[in-house]
């Protein structure tokens, strides 16, 4: 056996390096968990994870004693829900759109282009929101009163009542392009005969995706499905929660823009709360895992296919 | 033996439109931004610009180069950008590399170990203890480091380099050839394809990144151009900042908000130039991703 090790030296060695880079950044903040039971000073250092004296339940306690508990928690579930609800069928719906499409150049190049946002920073993104839904001169704003649709600008950015919507439509214009790619590629590995006894049966355009291509991906569906409950509380398919309530939260619209995780950093980070904001994390990653094995779980039962 | 019924006709109308009119929102802002990043910044304030600047100038972009603050920062991104790329590549492939070495002791608990540690997570409380006990904070590695394995593009390279032809390393062991020496002449030149969509997801991640810039540093001349933008979003500027932002706007007609765009445009600028070539490649990786992982 040690032979075979000294063998292998080099090899061992890479993966003990990787496990090492691993260990620090992934397993050592795992510890940092006990925080939320005790009263963690940073001056303590990593030693004082372990160290500093128990405090149970405080800090969730006082957590859902918070004042804004109960917004914070609608506005985390409901921006989520609202983005799987709308987002999650919208790749599938452009994916089947895509490829329906003759012309290749056409399709190459709708595809390339809605990708491209997934690459893009929300930084960018929000800055793009500013420009064009900002009140003074904003290019909707101006649309929309030129053509007497509105009388006077509409503060998308600040009015509360708009919050959830842009969240979810500015999502949308960012990731759904993205997540065409998995069902184009799922649509592109079915067997084209069953289109073409489809057609030779009198099935119209419709009626073959819905009879051939719908069931066809369907396993992918499920897979992408359970990848977006399980990521849910983040934002799903579709990206940052946190970042867009962190960017596109301001003063005016707070009561629905500020969530769990924003809550959590303006704690922690911003006001030095390390173990308050732990114990918010905590929770939050605790929903995270239930909604995964549980979606898991009832997808298994309903439709014999599952992430593990 | 394909008639085109009138049900083909309506459907491919409807179905052209809608995906014409989803390629023109989804390019337009991106003109939208460079038509007024070449606008006079005071004159793209009275609105109206929708397609080609109405006051064309340069002066955004020249302010942006002669200003130190977003230069700095520019080039804080590039540097994380190549580094980061070059460390995460670096050490990601040299465990997958040793992770896929033909009969390797322990190689089921080690894999266990990385595929573990995806799934784990302390928040980020914890990370910032972490990052603070090791003297990262306020030092640019805190951009590059903590990346340095990415254990989603670990496995990718895993199945990867296990499907490179055993014959081809075996006949280089005949040779009298290393370990070492088969990794980077003969493993390394074959993985093109895994190198350059690594470094292109990795890349994209670093360049667009600034929630680490934003909680792990506050000395200014660490900050990231992604970062300076947000601060113009999220925060803005004291009355003071304002006030000088306003008298240098008469003069150059500059203003804050053209300079933001102008930074937005320089921010998309290298990803754009990139991403035709490397299209392919982002396409397999993600394939490759959602089948193994």
């Amino acid at each position: 056996m040690w032979s075979d090790i000294k063998r292998q030296k080099y090899a061992h060695m890479f993966v003990l390096t990787g496990m090492l880079i691993v260990f620090i950044f992934q397993y050592l903040p795992m510890f940092g968990i006990l925080m939320a039971f005790k009263q963690y000073s940073i001056t303590s250092g990593i030693k004082g994870i372990f160290t500093s004296q128990w405090v149970g339940l405080k800090y969730f306690v006082e957590f859902f004693n918070a004042y804004n508990f109960e917004q914070m928690v609608k506005n985390t579930i409901g921006i989520s829900l609202l983005k799987l609800v709308f987002t999650f069928p919208v790749p599938i719906l452009l994916a089947i759109m895509l490829n329906e499409v003759r012309s290749r150049f056409f399709k190459r190049f709708v595809q390339t282009v809605s990708y491209f946002p997934h690459f893009i920073s929300w930084i960018v993104v929000s800055g793009l929101l500013v420009i064009f839904f900002s009140t003074n001169s904003g290019i909707v704003n101006d649309a929309l009163l030129s053509l007497g649709i509105i009388d006077e600008p509409i503060a998308l950015l600040s009015d509360p009542d708009y919050f959830w919507g842009l969240a979810v439509g500015s999502a949308m214009w960012k990731e759904a392009g993205w997540w065409t790619i998995i069902f184009l590629a799922a649509i592109s590995g079915l067997d084209p005969s069953q289109y073409e006894a489809a057609e030779i049966d009198g099935a119209g355009r419709m009626k073959r995706i819905w009879h051939i291509t719908l069931p066809g991906i369907r396993g992918t569906i499920v897979v992408v499905l359970i990848l977006a409950v399980g990521s849910l509380l983040g934002g799903g398919l579709v990206g940052s929660n946190f970042e867009q309530s962190y960017l596109l939260g301001n003063v005016m619209n707070n009561e629905k823009s500020e969530i769990l995780q924003t809550y959590a950093f303006k704690m922690g980070l911003a006001q030095g709360r390390y173990a308050f904001a732990t114990a918010i994390d905590l929770l939050q990653s605790l929903i995270a895992i239930v909604l995964v094995f549980g979606s898991n779980y009832i997808s298994k039962k309903t439709t014999k296919s599952g992430l593990f | 033996m394909h008639r085109r019924t009138n049900e083909d006709r309506i459907f491919d109308f409807i179905n052209i439109l809608v995906l014409s009119l989803i390629a023109i929102v989804t390019t337009y802002p991106f003109y939208y931004m460079v038509v007024i990043s070449f606008n006079n910044g005071l004159d793209s304030t009275l609105g109206g610009i929708y397609f080609w600047p109405r006051s064309f100038t340069l002066d955004n972009y020249t302010e942006f180069l002669n200003d130190p603050k977003w230069m700095q920062s520019f080039f804080v991104s590039i540097a994380r950008t190549i580094v980061g790329a070059f460390i995460t590549i670096w050490f990601t492939c040299l465990a997958a590399y040793g992770l896929a070495y033909k009969n390797l002791k322990f190689q089921k608990l080690y894999y266990s170990f990385f595929i573990i540690g995806m799934y784990t997570a302390g928040g980020l409380i914890p990370y910032y203890v972490v990052l603070r006990g090791l003297g990262l904070l306020n030092t640019f590695w805190v951009y590059v480091i903590p990346g340095a394995i990415n254990i989603f593009f670990l496995i990718v390279a895993v199945s990867f380099f296990k499907e490179i032809p055993a014959e081809m390393e075996e006949s280089a062991k005949m040779d009298g050839a290393s370990d070492l020496k088969i990794y980077y002449k003969l493993i390394l030149p074959v993985s093109k394809p895994l190198l350059a969509a690594m470094g292109l997801f990795v890349g994209v991640g670093q360049w667009n990144s600034w929630l680490d810039s934003a909680y792990f540093v506050n000395n200014n001349s660490l900050r990231t151009l992604t970062y300076r933008m947000m601060e113009i979003i999220n925060q803005g500027m004291s009355p003071l900042d304002a006030e000088s932002a306003e008298r240098a706007a008469a003069v150059t007609g500059v203003t804050t908000f053209s300079m933001q765009i102008t930074a937005m445009v320089i921010a998309v600028l290298p990803i754009l130039c990139v991403y035709p070539f490397l299209q392919k490649y982002f396409v397999k990786g993600i394939m490759l991703g959602s089948v193994k992982g």
